[in-house]
């Protein structure tokens, strides 16, 4: 009956968690919960308890208050059967050097009731050219990825990914996004924290922004400060010699010049554009660089966090 | 499958990694076998005599006994102390708390893999001491130097691991390991016996834990001790510092696991 109650209730819960150092309030209060099979993305600035918090959740430090349930299991506690359960992917982790891609999937799979074969892992990262090459002899792209395969040899339902494509080149990154987004599909849960604002908008289903030690807005990633809401930005550049003037009247609508290239900024982006498009077309007039955007998940991110100056509070790993 | 069953084989494989790992690693290999073989080779070639002071007994079987005790201090002390340090300042540690696997059975097989090194290292030192040099075979008295070496061997292991606290970054941990045990083995009887030495010498001497490993090692190959050489002089000593072993590596190892 535990496991069935463990299952029904929430992947991840978080409720009022604080974590207090000597000086430090580092985690203010934070809440949240993470359905199974959804990919959350913790993003924040340096210094805003993000580390700390993950390093709860994961069972590497406890809260000075409050409450973290990982599928049904207090990780504080770190009992087996929960990390059984689960994969993380660390920021710097250790490998034992002198051992070869192959013989530590396959040492690390054996620590795991259930396992994924160490081919398939390699395959998943695209380590095929280098299963009998030790750690040692490895870039630091392939060590990303071998730490990502390491992550997934259990077969975790929870896999927590801390910065997992730093240091990837864009193609890397790329693929281990898409197999990421392939694990969700199976129904695992992703805690992710990520620089990247292109990784949180492709892969994460919900996110959350932590600024000086608290929660400050989580949604979708389309939708978070109240971004869906926010106005259209149009943006073309005007032949030479041309100024706003010649456009037509845009109801509510800012429009403004920066370099050359106009800037309009509307909540009607629909009628904007039609009428600023067909304007272009009667008149025989060319609009170079035209684009219409909403305002990008970095745009939000950067006003939700602008208020906070980026400092090295954070505590230290204690040894 | 009960767990302890499945711990047990999980132990079992990990002892296998860890021997891959050692072995690869042609610095620790070189420190563990080549280099206490060597010293027995130099110093039985070197010294065909015999010890007057230990009632005539032969180079050889004075050398062979006490290069033993210092090859349980490099294998079960220097190098356990390093591989721990190393394991633990490559965040390795850290990853392996992550996964499933006890502490116990991820710490039971890097013991088990020093212990395969120290047998290995033993083999050879016996087959130089023995056949070679024509050291005296221990016969019964295999009994009491097996004793000694294994309880020997478990001292210095609890005692390298704690010793990992003391290693900051793991590439200057061998020189700092070096100079907590080279005063040791000058004082232990293991380069020339100190019997002649001051008392107060020996006296300090008697308290440090490689003093009864040697000579309860060396009283198997002295012609002087019949029996089964059990020496409960140096045995005791020993299951002390198993005790004090024991109780600095559990200190060390809880707060390697604490959680802040």
């Amino acid at each position: 009956m535990a496991s069935r109650y463990r299952d029904r209730v929430p992947a991840i819960e978080v409720h009022e968690v604080h974590k207090r150092y000597d000086d430090v309030h580092a985690v203010r209060g934070v809440s949240f919960d993470i359905d199974h099979g959804d990919v959350f993305c913790l993003l924040g600035p340096n210094g805003a308890g993000k580390t700390t918090l993950t390093e709860i959740i994961e069972g590497h430090r406890v809260p000075s208050s409050g409450n973290v349930s990982v599928l049904g299991y207090d990780p504080g506690k770190g009992p087996r059967a929960l990390r059984d359960r689960i994969g993380v992917v660390l920021q710097s982790a250790g490998i034992q050097e002198e051992l070869t891609v192959g013989e530590l999937l396959e040492m690390t799979g054996r620590w795991y009731s259930k396992s994924l074969p160490p081919d398939h892992l390699i395959d998943l990262v695209e380590l095929d050219a280098k299963r009998d090459t030790r750690v040692q002899d490895l870039s630091g792209g392939q060590r990303r990825r071998l730490d990502l395969a390491l992550g997934l040899v259990g077969d975790p339902d929870v896999l927590f990914l801390d910065e997992p494509t730093t240091g990837f080149d864009p193609h890397a990154r790329r693929h281990a996004w898409s197999t990421i987004r392939n694990l969700c599909d199976t129904g695992k849960t992703v805690f992710l924290t990520t620089h990247f604002m292109d990784e949180a908008q492709y892969l994460a289903d919900r996110v959350a922004v932590m600024v000086d030690g608290a929660i400050v807005a989580s949604g979708p990633p389309e939708a978070i400060g109240g971004r869906d809401e926010l106005p259209t930005e149009i943006r073309f550049a005007l032949p030479d010699g041309m100024d706003t003037g010649v456009l037509p009247a845009l109801p509510d609508a800012a429009i403004s010049t920066d370099d050359g290239v106009v800037l309009v900024t509307t909540s009607h982006g629909v009628e904007a554009a039609h009428a600023i498009t067909g304007w272009a077309l009667a008149s025989g007039t060319a609009l170079r660089q035209f684009s219409v955007a909403q305002p990008t998940l970095e745009d939000v991110y950067l006003a939700l966090t602008s208020q906070s100056v980026p400092d090295e509070t954070e505590p230290q790993e204690s040894r | 499958m009960t767990t302890t069953t499945t711990d047990l084989k999980l132990a079992a494989w990990q002892v296998r990694y860890q021997q891959r790992s050692f072995w690869r690693n042609k610095r620790a290999a070189f420190f563990s076998i080549a280099f206490p073989a060597l010293f027995l080779v130099i110093f039985g070639g070197l010294n065909g005599g015999h010890l007057k002071v230990r009632g005539d007994l032969s180079f050889v079987d004075f050398y062979t006994p006490s290069i033993m005790a210092y090859a349980v201090v490099l294998i079960c002390f220097n190098s356990t102390a390093l591989i721990v340090a190393t394991l633990r300042e490559r965040d390795v540690l850290k990853r392996v708390r992550t996964t499933p696997i006890p502490g116990v059975v991820y710490g039971a097989g890097i013991v088990g893999s020093m212990a395969i090194v120290l047998l290995i290292a033993i083999g050879v030192l016996f087959v130089i001491g023995v056949p070679l040099y024509g050291a005296h075979v221990p016969g019964a008295k295999t009994i009491g130097m097996l004793l000694t070496l294994i309880l020997g061997a478990a001292v210095f292991t609890t005692l390298g691991i704690a010793a990992a606290k003391l290693i900051g970054k793991p590439e200057n941990g061998a020189g700092l390991i070096t100079i907590i045990t080279l005063p040791m083995i000058f004082l232990s009887n293991i380069w020339f016996p100190i019997d002649g030495a001051p008392q107060w010498v020996q006296d300090i001497a008697k308290v440090m834990p490689l003093r009864p490993l040697a000579d309860g090692l060396q009283s198997a190959f002295d012609p002087r001790f019949g029996g089964t050489a059990i020496m409960w002089r140096d045995l005791i000593p020993l299951l002390i510092w198993l005790t004090i072993g024991a109780v600095l590596m559990t200190w060390y190892l809880r707060s390697l696991n604490r959680r802040a």
